[in-house]
């Protein structure tokens, strides 16, 4: 089986270029995504390959771009919309809640809006407060949408293909810290990745780990690097998440860490933590912790500080280890 | 059909509309259904760019649109199934009043927030266009939508990328209680060329006159492909909706059966034109009444959806999260 070794964003590009070349219903719109390849280059290449019609750089206007993309959705189209950084999504909000994620519903399924937004999101890159934003929770509250994030990219080709043939809208979000950090062996056969099922990426007995996202690579060196004997779940759908394999981990463990960068308060982590106390509170052996982003705004220069990392993970398995 | 044959349908479908509206408002006032946004004064404008439509064309609606509706084919009883969210209704009863969908006849579902429905439009007509299809968007909204940044968003999309969108205005002059005097400056339909794009004003009290303009510009947005604003003045003779009581606000009402009234208008017209007469009139207003009495009581038996319906359709496949909610509630 022949594969090539690709970064996160190089795994996108090629993948977005493979289901563009079967299938002309899918239309690229956004911010500087043609010419320009976009700001992270995720999309370089498409619109010399594809046309202007199919990777359509966009006037600045996010609510436009994603009210458009609905409009070419519910009409036959597959529409691709990239917001530069999620922390720029939010003029377009009420298009997401109000229009994308309820056509379905409140139409009785006479319309549908199969449309995959792309948009980076999370720390680590020195962007401050308006592109370092985490803001998973709003789309995850959303009766209708899909929220999805590959933490590697494998995860990335075989979500985005799986996402590019649903008939629902899907928030993709893309770890920005992590598009150019790791190199990883992309098979060049095609291949889906279920939606709402999480993966396994380490095993152990006495702590299950549950993260996303940027985290996952952070949260695998400190259990490498501390030889914990530990599960770590790397969820990659966030909503619908995989509460089985959750549930199958805790009930083995007994101690549960979340991992993510998102501010705590409301976060996947309080979903998940109720999830569990529900459901397995009886396996529990000590408090369910998380490891989290403070609830303030995302600083500039002391963003080390608000990443979580090694050793805040490290205070948490300390704090469990005084369990049984 | 002829022009006069065409002329004597919009007008039927008018009356229709001032009927159905009627027998929904004093339906609610009688504790039989929940809620409704009145389309009294709307008639001509709406019915007027309808007349212009083709079968192809795609229509992002808002909640008053009813007498469009009609006029393109929608049945009464579609209408009324849907005002009682009954099993019959083809949203299964999800959606409160006035809140219709109906793609058999091209027409989008409606939404709540006021000019969102702007730039979906403006997506589809690009669907229209990268799919080399003929046909054109036709998108409504009110005065109030004008504020939006949606409008601002969809005015200046279409334009940009040339695309075939009529953006019809509905100034029926009041947004709940705020005049359309305070919430622009500017005349609405001159908003259009700061966009790039060509803007009318037309009597939308005048079915005529809007039939003529409609047919101009809908003929133009064919040929060239460019959208239009078109900015219809009339008035909205009922109140924002069966909560709202105007009384509070204005009082520069518009009566029922005076020479503003459009379907007065009409009558007058068609008269001239000795298309109708009194004998006509009559005999239209009486099928009217009888058709949606019947209809409307006929519907009105018609049950709720079952429970199970309010966990269907949230997505293509449903999930576990639902399903186990749905267990717990049902």
């Amino acid at each position: 089986m022949s594969s090539k070794t690709m970064n996160l964003v190089q795994s996108i590009n090629s993948t977005l270029d493979y289901m563009m070349g079967k299938d002309d219903s899918i239309v690229l719109l956004g911010e500087d995504i043609g010419i320009d390849g976009g700001v992270f280059r995720v999309t370089e290449g498409l619109q010399k390959k594809y046309g202007a019609e199919r990777v359509m750089d966009m006037p600045l206007v996010e609510l436009g771009i994603v009210g458009m993309a609905i409009g070419m959705s519910v009409s036959g189209l597959r529409a691709v919309p990239e917001i530069q950084f999620q922390d720029f999504i939010f003029t377009a909000f009420d298009q997401l809640v109000n229009q994308a994620a309820k056509i379905r519903y409140r139409s009785g399924a006479q319309y549908n809006v199969p449309m995959v937004l792309r948009t980076p999101y999370g720390g680590g890159i020195r962007g401050g407060l308006y592109h370092s934003q985490s803001g998973e929770a709003y789309f995850a509250h959303t009766a209708g949408l899909t929220v999805v994030s590959p933490s590697n990219p494998y995860d990335a080709k075989g979500l985005l293909i799986k996402c590019l043939r649903m008939n629902d809208p899907v928030i993709f979000l893309e770890p920005k810290r992590l598009y150019r950090s790791q190199k990883v062996d992309v098979p060049d056969e095609e291949y889906e990745i279920p939606i709402g099922k999480a993966s396994l990426v380490h095993e152990g007995d006495n702590f299950t780990f549950i993260t996303y996202g940027s985290m996952v690579p952070t949260v695998m060196n400190t259990v490498s690097k501390n030889n914990l004997d530990a599960d770590v779940i790397d969820l990659r759908t966030l909503l619908p998440y995989d509460g089985e394999t959750i549930l199958n981990s805790v009930r083995k463990t007994g101690k549960v860490i979340i991992v993510h960068e998102a501010p705590r308060t409301l976060g996947m982590g309080s979903e998940i933590s109720a999830f569990i106390s529900e459901r397995a509170i009886d396996y529990l052996l000590g408090p369910i912790l998380r490891v989290t982003g403070p609830d303030i705004p995302f600083p500039y220069r002391l963003e080390d500080y608000y990443m979580p990392n090694e050793m805040r993970i490290l205070k948490a398995v300390n704090k469990l280890q005084q369990y049984r | 059909m002829d022009e006069k044959e065409k002329l004597i349908e919009a007008y039927r479908a008018m009356v229709l509309s001032r009927t159905l509206d009627k027998k929904i408002v004093m339906s609610q006032r009688q504790g039989r259904v929940g809620f409704y946004t009145p389309t009294m004064g709307q008639e001509a404008t709406q019915i007027g760019v309808s007349m212009a439509l083709k079968d192809e064309d795609l229509i992002f609606e808002y909640y008053r649109d009813v007498p469009l509706m009609l006029h393109r084919g929608v049945q009464p009883a579609a209408i009324i199934d849907q005002i009682m969210g009954n099993s019959s209704d083809s949203e299964k009863g999800r959606q409160m009043p006035s809140h219709y969908s109906a793609k058999e006849h091209n027409f989008m579902s409606v939404q709540s927030p006021v000019a969102t429905n702007l730039p979906l439009a403006v997506g589809a007509a690009y669907s229209l266009k990268y799919r080399k299809k003929d046909g054109l968007v036709l998108t409504t909204f009110g005065d109030g939508s004008t504020s939006t940044p949606d409008f601002h968003a969809a005015m200046n999309l279409a334009a940009d990328f040339d695309l075939p969108v009529v953006f019809l205005c509905e100034n029926n002059k009041w947004a709940i209680s705020f005049p359309v005097e305070k919430q622009t400056r500017a005349e609405i339909w001159k908003k259009a060329e700061g966009y790039g794009m060509r803007g009318v004003k037309v009597d939308g009290n005048d079915l005529l006159e809007m039939y003529k303009t409609a047919k101009e510009e809908l003929e133009r947005v064919r040929k060239d492909g460019k959208p239009v604003l078109i900015e219809a003045v009339s008035y909205r003779m009922g109140p924002h909706s069966t909560s709202d009581d105007p009384s509070k606000y204005r009082s520069d009402d518009v009566k029922e059966g005076s020479d503003k009234d459009p379907l007065v208008i009409a009558e007058r017209k068609l008269k001239m034109l000795n298309y109708i007469d009194d004998g006509i009139i009559e005999g239209i207003k009486k099928d009217a009444k009888e058709n949606i009495d019947r209809i409307f009581d006929e519907r009105e038996k018609i049950p709720p959806p079952t429970p199970e319906t309010m966990f269907q359709d949230i997505y293509e496949k449903s999930n576990w999260i639902i399903d186990e909610e749905k267990g717990e509630i049902l």
